[in-house]
Protein backbone atom coordinates (compact mmCIF):
# COMPACT_ATOMS: atom_id res chain seq x y z
CA UNK A 1 0.00 0.00 0.00
CA UNK A 2 1.44 3.20 -0.73
CA UNK A 3 0.96 6.49 0.75
CA UNK A 4 0.77 9.71 0.28
CA UNK A 5 -0.10 12.66 2.89
CA UNK A 6 0.60 16.21 3.17
CA UNK A 7 -0.08 17.89 6.34
CA UNK A 8 -0.15 21.72 8.16
CA UNK A 9 1.08 21.77 11.44
CA UNK A 10 -0.69 23.77 13.95
CA UNK A 11 0.73 23.48 17.76
CA UNK A 12 -0.33 21.33 20.16
CA UNK A 13 -2.44 23.06 22.82
CA UNK A 14 -3.43 20.60 25.46
CA UNK A 15 -7.64 20.52 26.28
CA UNK A 16 -7.92 23.42 23.49
CA UNK A 17 -11.75 24.05 24.40
CA UNK A 18 -12.74 24.72 20.70
CA UNK A 19 -10.66 22.23 18.89
CA UNK A 20 -12.41 18.43 18.50
CA UNK A 21 -10.22 16.67 16.37
CA UNK A 22 -11.95 14.64 14.32
CA UNK A 23 -10.49 11.91 11.18
CA UNK A 24 -12.55 11.40 8.13
CA UNK A 25 -12.84 9.08 4.54
CA UNK A 26 -13.48 12.24 2.38
CA UNK A 27 -13.36 10.22 -1.20
CA UNK A 28 -12.21 7.06 -2.81
CA UNK A 29 -9.78 7.52 -5.32
CA UNK A 30 -10.03 5.59 -8.94
CA UNK A 31 -13.59 4.08 -8.04
CA UNK A 32 -16.53 5.79 -9.43
CA UNK A 33 -18.84 7.33 -6.93
CA UNK A 34 -22.07 5.73 -5.55
CA UNK A 35 -24.27 8.22 -7.28
CA UNK A 36 -24.20 11.22 -9.20
CA UNK A 37 -22.90 14.16 -7.05
CA UNK A 38 -24.49 17.20 -7.44
CA UNK A 39 -23.14 19.22 -10.40
CA UNK A 40 -22.12 16.48 -12.73
CA UNK A 41 -25.21 16.85 -14.81
CA UNK A 42 -26.59 12.85 -13.72
CA UNK A 43 -23.08 11.17 -14.55
CA UNK A 44 -21.00 9.31 -11.71
CA UNK A 45 -17.51 10.71 -11.46
CA UNK A 46 -14.51 9.06 -10.85
CA UNK A 47 -11.67 11.37 -9.64
CA UNK A 48 -8.14 10.36 -10.44
CA UNK A 49 -5.67 9.21 -7.72
CA UNK A 50 -2.73 11.67 -9.80
CA UNK A 51 -5.94 14.06 -9.38
CA UNK A 52 -6.41 13.79 -5.94
CA UNK A 53 -2.14 13.60 -5.24
CA UNK A 54 -1.77 16.68 -7.15
CA UNK A 55 -4.81 18.35 -5.46
CA UNK A 56 -3.82 17.60 -1.79
CA UNK A 57 -2.43 20.87 -1.47
CA UNK A 58 -5.41 22.64 -2.03
CA UNK A 59 -7.42 20.86 0.81
CA UNK A 60 -4.94 21.81 3.33
CA UNK A 61 -6.66 24.76 5.08
CA UNK A 62 -9.82 24.41 3.57
CA UNK A 63 -13.36 24.11 6.27
CA UNK A 64 -15.83 21.43 6.84
CA UNK A 65 -19.30 22.85 6.64
CA UNK A 66 -22.25 21.31 7.81
CA UNK A 67 -26.35 21.85 6.50
CA UNK A 68 -28.87 21.40 9.33
CA UNK A 69 -30.41 18.75 7.71
CA UNK A 70 -27.28 17.35 6.90
CA UNK A 71 -27.80 16.35 3.53
CA UNK A 72 -25.19 18.66 1.60
CA UNK A 73 -22.92 21.43 1.77
CA UNK A 74 -23.36 24.98 3.39
CA UNK A 75 -20.54 27.14 2.91
CA UNK A 76 -21.71 29.51 5.22
CA UNK A 77 -21.29 27.01 8.35
CA UNK A 78 -18.04 26.27 8.42
CA UNK A 79 -17.62 23.99 11.51
CA UNK A 80 -14.20 22.88 11.20
CA UNK A 81 -10.74 22.83 9.30
CA UNK A 82 -8.77 19.94 7.20
CA UNK A 83 -4.99 20.25 8.64
CA UNK A 84 -3.98 17.02 7.36
CA UNK A 85 -4.69 14.79 4.19
CA UNK A 86 -3.31 11.19 3.03
CA UNK A 87 -4.17 8.83 -0.09
CA UNK A 88 -3.76 5.73 1.29
CA UNK A 89 -5.06 2.82 -1.24
CA UNK A 90 -8.07 4.05 -2.60
CA UNK A 91 -9.14 5.97 0.26
CA UNK A 92 -8.28 9.69 0.85
CA UNK A 93 -7.96 10.12 4.30
CA UNK A 94 -8.72 13.57 5.64
CA UNK A 95 -8.04 14.59 9.52
CA UNK A 96 -8.26 18.20 10.80
CA UNK A 97 -10.39 19.94 14.19
CA UNK A 98 -13.92 20.78 14.44
CA UNK A 99 -14.92 24.23 16.35
CA UNK A 100 -16.86 22.53 19.34
CA UNK A 101 -17.09 25.59 21.40
CA UNK A 102 -18.91 27.11 18.53
CA UNK A 103 -20.85 24.63 17.15
CA UNK A 104 -21.96 22.67 19.85
CA UNK A 105 -24.43 21.05 17.54
CA UNK A 106 -22.35 19.38 15.50
CA UNK A 107 -20.12 18.00 18.18
CA UNK A 108 -22.95 16.45 20.19
CA UNK A 109 -24.83 14.85 16.57
CA UNK A 110 -21.58 13.51 16.38
CA UNK A 111 -21.55 12.06 19.99
CA UNK A 112 -25.08 10.72 19.21
CA UNK A 113 -25.32 9.12 16.20
CA UNK A 114 -24.61 5.78 15.89
CA UNK A 115 -21.51 4.53 13.87
CA UNK A 116 -21.33 4.78 10.15
CA UNK A 117 -23.88 7.17 9.77
CA UNK A 118 -22.01 10.28 8.82
CA UNK A 119 -19.76 10.49 5.89
CA UNK A 120 -18.28 13.44 4.04
CA UNK A 121 -18.28 14.71 0.70
CA UNK A 122 -15.63 17.52 -1.38
CA UNK A 123 -16.46 20.73 -3.29
CA UNK A 124 -14.42 20.99 -6.30
CA UNK A 125 -14.02 23.92 -8.45
CA UNK A 126 -12.57 23.73 -12.32
CA UNK A 127 -12.12 19.81 -12.20
CA UNK A 128 -11.59 18.80 -15.83
CA UNK A 129 -13.57 16.00 -17.23
CA UNK A 130 -11.65 13.54 -19.62
CA UNK A 131 -14.34 13.29 -21.95
CA UNK A 132 -17.83 14.59 -21.11
CA UNK A 133 -19.84 12.68 -23.22
CA UNK A 134 -18.62 9.51 -21.25
CA UNK A 135 -21.37 7.55 -18.82
CA UNK A 136 -18.81 7.99 -15.91
CA UNK A 137 -16.79 11.48 -16.24
CA UNK A 138 -13.33 10.93 -14.73
CA UNK A 139 -11.68 13.51 -13.10
CA UNK A 140 -8.39 14.60 -14.40
CA UNK A 141 -7.55 17.69 -12.84
CA UNK A 142 -9.47 19.80 -9.90
CA UNK A 143 -9.01 21.92 -7.16
CA UNK A 144 -10.07 21.24 -3.36
CA UNK A 145 -12.23 24.31 -2.20
CA UNK A 146 -13.98 22.15 1.09
CA UNK A 147 -15.49 19.51 2.35
CA UNK A 148 -18.98 19.07 4.43
CA UNK A 149 -20.08 16.57 7.19
CA UNK A 150 -23.17 15.44 5.91
CA UNK A 151 -24.99 11.32 6.39
CA UNK A 152 -23.55 9.10 4.45
CA UNK A 153 -26.48 8.01 2.68
CA UNK A 154 -26.26 11.39 0.53
CA UNK A 155 -22.48 11.65 -0.25
CA UNK A 156 -22.33 10.47 -3.91
CA UNK A 157 -19.74 7.96 -2.52
CA UNK A 158 -20.82 5.68 -0.49
CA UNK A 159 -17.76 4.61 1.40
CA UNK A 160 -16.61 7.98 2.94
CA UNK A 161 -16.67 8.52 7.44
CA UNK A 162 -16.61 10.89 9.94
CA UNK A 163 -15.28 10.16 13.25
CA UNK A 164 -14.79 12.80 16.16
CA UNK A 165 -11.62 11.98 17.93
CA UNK A 166 -11.70 10.53 21.65
CA UNK A 167 -11.24 14.18 23.82
CA UNK A 168 -12.07 12.50 26.85
CA UNK A 169 -9.46 10.17 26.48
CA UNK A 170 -7.38 12.57 25.37
CA UNK A 171 -7.60 14.27 28.55
CA UNK A 172 -7.30 11.69 30.78
CA UNK A 173 -4.01 10.29 28.87
CA UNK A 174 -3.04 14.12 29.27
CA UNK A 175 -3.73 14.11 32.84
CA UNK A 176 -2.32 10.38 33.42
CA UNK A 177 0.84 11.06 31.86
CA UNK A 178 4.05 12.90 33.71
CA UNK A 179 4.13 16.38 32.25
CA UNK A 180 6.68 16.48 29.94
CA UNK A 181 5.70 19.08 27.85
CA UNK A 182 5.15 23.12 28.62
CA UNK A 183 2.20 24.65 28.11
CA UNK A 184 1.61 27.67 25.42
CA UNK A 185 1.69 30.01 28.42
CA UNK A 186 4.77 28.74 30.26
CA UNK A 187 6.54 28.26 27.32
CA UNK A 188 5.92 31.66 26.55
CA UNK A 189 6.97 33.05 30.48
CA UNK A 190 10.04 31.18 29.76
CA UNK A 191 11.26 32.38 26.62
CA UNK A 192 10.30 35.95 28.25
CA UNK A 193 12.18 35.29 31.46
CA UNK A 194 15.22 33.92 29.34
CA UNK A 195 15.29 37.01 26.79
CA UNK A 196 15.26 39.49 30.09
CA UNK A 197 18.01 37.36 31.63
CA UNK A 198 20.37 37.24 28.29
CA UNK A 199 19.90 41.12 28.17
CA UNK A 200 20.44 41.45 31.55
CA UNK A 201 23.76 39.49 31.07
CA UNK A 202 24.77 41.69 28.21
CA UNK A 203 23.95 45.00 29.77
CA UNK A 204 26.25 43.68 32.56
CA UNK A 205 29.09 42.40 30.08
CA UNK A 206 28.98 46.40 28.32
CA UNK A 207 29.13 47.66 31.97
CA UNK A 208 32.35 45.74 32.62
CA UNK A 209 33.88 46.31 29.68
CA UNK A 210 33.13 49.76 29.95
CA UNK A 211 34.93 49.61 33.03
CA UNK A 212 37.69 48.20 32.26
CA UNK A 213 38.26 50.52 29.39
CA UNK A 214 37.83 53.73 31.72
CA UNK A 215 40.41 52.62 34.05
CA UNK B 1 -40.93 66.65 -19.29
CA UNK B 2 -40.99 68.76 -22.56
CA UNK B 3 -41.59 65.54 -24.56
CA UNK B 4 -44.51 64.35 -22.00
CA UNK B 5 -45.80 67.52 -22.73
CA UNK B 6 -45.14 66.97 -26.32
CA UNK B 7 -46.68 63.50 -26.37
CA UNK B 8 -49.78 64.72 -24.55
CA UNK B 9 -50.19 67.36 -27.09
CA UNK B 10 -49.86 64.79 -29.92
CA UNK B 11 -53.26 63.42 -28.11
CA UNK B 12 -51.02 60.18 -25.76
CA UNK B 13 -52.83 60.22 -22.30
CA UNK B 14 -50.53 59.06 -19.30
CA UNK B 15 -52.32 55.97 -18.88
CA UNK B 16 -51.81 54.84 -22.69
CA UNK B 17 -47.80 56.18 -21.79
CA UNK B 18 -48.05 53.96 -18.50
CA UNK B 19 -49.30 51.29 -20.13
CA UNK B 20 -46.90 51.10 -22.85
CA UNK B 21 -44.12 51.15 -20.69
CA UNK B 22 -45.40 48.71 -18.88
CA UNK B 23 -45.26 47.02 -22.17
CA UNK B 24 -41.94 47.51 -22.84
CA UNK B 25 -40.65 46.70 -19.16
CA UNK B 26 -42.64 43.28 -19.47
CA UNK B 27 -40.72 42.67 -22.91
CA UNK B 28 -37.47 44.14 -21.68
CA UNK B 29 -37.64 41.62 -18.77
CA UNK B 30 -38.72 38.43 -20.83
CA UNK B 31 -35.75 39.76 -23.41
CA UNK B 32 -33.33 39.93 -19.98
CA UNK B 33 -34.45 36.24 -19.14
CA UNK B 34 -33.79 35.07 -22.71
CA UNK B 35 -30.38 36.38 -22.55
CA UNK B 36 -29.54 35.03 -19.28
CA UNK B 37 -30.54 31.67 -20.00
CA UNK B 38 -28.88 31.88 -23.87
CA UNK B 39 -25.49 32.78 -21.65
CA UNK B 40 -25.99 29.62 -19.08
CA UNK B 41 -26.58 27.58 -22.69
CA UNK B 42 -23.54 29.02 -24.05
CA UNK B 43 -21.49 28.46 -21.17
CA UNK B 44 -22.90 24.83 -20.82
CA UNK B 45 -21.88 24.14 -24.18
CA UNK B 46 -18.08 25.75 -24.07
CA UNK B 47 -17.53 23.76 -21.00
CA UNK B 48 -18.59 20.69 -22.87
CA UNK B 49 -16.63 21.30 -25.71
CA UNK B 50 -13.34 22.38 -23.03
CA UNK B 51 -13.81 19.41 -20.36
CA UNK B 52 -14.18 22.34 -17.49
CA UNK B 53 -16.86 21.78 -15.04
CA UNK B 54 -16.56 25.04 -12.52
CA UNK B 55 -17.99 23.20 -9.71
CA UNK B 56 -18.75 19.55 -8.68
CA UNK B 57 -20.12 18.64 -4.92
CA UNK B 58 -19.83 15.00 -4.19
CA UNK B 59 -23.66 15.11 -2.06
CA UNK B 60 -26.30 13.46 -3.83
CA UNK B 61 -28.81 16.17 -5.14
CA UNK B 62 -31.46 16.74 -3.47
CA UNK B 63 -34.71 14.63 -5.46
CA UNK B 64 -37.21 16.82 -4.33
CA UNK B 65 -35.07 19.93 -5.48
CA UNK B 66 -34.54 18.50 -8.70
CA UNK B 67 -38.24 17.89 -9.15
CA UNK B 68 -39.30 21.18 -7.62
CA UNK B 69 -37.02 22.65 -11.13
CA UNK B 70 -38.87 20.85 -13.43
CA UNK B 71 -42.47 21.87 -12.03
CA UNK B 72 -41.04 25.33 -11.99
CA UNK B 73 -39.53 24.68 -16.06
CA UNK B 74 -42.83 23.16 -16.90
CA UNK B 75 -44.57 26.07 -14.95
CA UNK B 76 -42.70 29.04 -16.65
CA UNK B 77 -42.85 27.04 -19.98
CA UNK B 78 -46.75 27.40 -20.06
CA UNK B 79 -47.14 30.71 -19.21
CA UNK B 80 -44.64 31.47 -22.12
CA UNK B 81 -47.24 29.92 -24.02
CA UNK B 82 -49.90 31.34 -22.81
CA UNK B 83 -48.35 34.91 -22.81
CA UNK B 84 -47.95 33.78 -27.04
CA UNK B 85 -51.12 32.56 -27.53
CA UNK B 86 -52.59 35.71 -26.01
CA UNK B 87 -50.20 38.19 -27.95
CA UNK B 88 -51.22 36.56 -31.15
CA UNK B 89 -54.62 36.93 -30.44
CA UNK B 90 -53.86 40.62 -29.52
CA UNK B 91 -52.71 40.86 -32.78
CA UNK B 92 -55.09 38.78 -34.57
CA UNK B 93 -57.65 40.83 -33.75
CA UNK B 94 -55.85 44.20 -33.39
CA UNK B 95 -58.38 44.77 -30.63
CA UNK B 96 -57.73 45.99 -27.26
CA UNK B 97 -57.49 43.21 -24.61
CA UNK B 98 -60.57 41.44 -24.29
CA UNK B 99 -60.54 41.62 -19.71
CA UNK B 100 -62.17 38.67 -18.99
CA UNK B 101 -65.80 39.58 -17.44
CA UNK B 102 -65.54 37.12 -14.20
CA UNK B 103 -62.42 36.13 -12.51
CA UNK B 104 -62.86 33.17 -10.51
CA UNK B 105 -60.57 31.81 -8.47
CA UNK B 106 -60.51 29.13 -5.45
CA UNK B 107 -61.74 30.33 -2.12
CA UNK B 108 -59.11 29.25 -0.06
CA UNK B 109 -56.63 31.29 -2.39
CA UNK B 110 -59.01 34.74 -2.43
CA UNK B 111 -59.01 34.61 1.22
CA UNK B 112 -55.39 33.68 1.57
CA UNK B 113 -54.59 36.87 -0.75
CA UNK B 114 -57.30 38.98 0.92
CA UNK B 115 -55.10 38.58 4.10
CA UNK B 116 -52.09 39.63 2.43
CA UNK B 117 -54.22 42.82 1.37
CA UNK B 118 -55.20 41.48 -2.50
CA UNK B 119 -59.14 42.30 -1.96
CA UNK B 120 -59.67 43.05 -5.50
CA UNK B 121 -58.75 40.75 -8.30
CA UNK B 122 -58.92 43.62 -11.10
CA UNK B 123 -55.61 44.05 -11.13
CA UNK B 124 -53.12 42.38 -9.00
CA UNK B 125 -49.43 43.87 -9.64
CA UNK B 126 -46.68 41.52 -10.09
CA UNK B 127 -44.50 43.05 -7.54
CA UNK B 128 -47.38 43.30 -4.62
CA UNK B 129 -48.11 39.60 -5.56
CA UNK B 130 -44.81 38.33 -5.13
CA UNK B 131 -44.45 40.31 -1.92
CA UNK B 132 -48.01 38.24 -0.73
CA UNK B 133 -46.74 35.07 -1.77
CA UNK B 134 -43.23 35.57 -0.23
CA UNK B 135 -44.15 33.58 2.84
CA UNK B 136 -45.49 30.27 0.73
CA UNK B 137 -43.23 27.84 -0.60
CA UNK B 138 -41.85 27.44 -4.19
CA UNK B 139 -44.75 24.43 -4.84
CA UNK B 140 -47.12 26.35 -3.41
CA UNK B 141 -46.57 29.81 -5.32
CA UNK B 142 -46.35 27.57 -8.65
CA UNK B 143 -49.73 26.41 -7.83
CA UNK B 144 -50.93 30.09 -6.60
CA UNK B 145 -49.76 32.11 -9.69
CA UNK B 146 -50.97 28.97 -12.20
CA UNK B 147 -54.70 29.69 -10.34
CA UNK B 148 -54.84 33.58 -10.96
CA UNK B 149 -53.21 32.52 -14.54
CA UNK B 150 -56.15 30.42 -15.37
CA UNK B 151 -58.56 32.99 -13.57
CA UNK B 152 -56.80 35.74 -15.98
CA UNK B 153 -56.24 37.91 -13.21
CA UNK B 154 -52.17 37.78 -14.24
CA UNK B 155 -51.09 37.93 -17.59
Amino acid sequence: MKLEAMAVHLPDVADHPNRAPFTGVLTLVDEPSTKAPSGARGHRVILTRAAALAALPSLLGMAVDYAPSWDGHDARRKCGIITEADVSGTRLRVSGYLYSKDFPEVERQMRQCSAGTMGMSWELADAHVEDMRADIWTLTRATFTGAAILLRNKAAYRNTSFELGSTRCRNLIAQAAPRSHRTVREEALRTTDGRKEETWNHMQRKTGQARILAR
Amino acid sequence: MESHAEENRAGENPGTLSAGLERMEARLEAAASLFERTVALMEERESERSGEVRRIVAAVESGREAELEKKLEAAEQQIAELQAQVEAGRANSNETPVVSPRKTIPAVTAQFLAKQGINTLEQVEAGALDAALNGLSLEQRIAVKAQLLRAGVVG
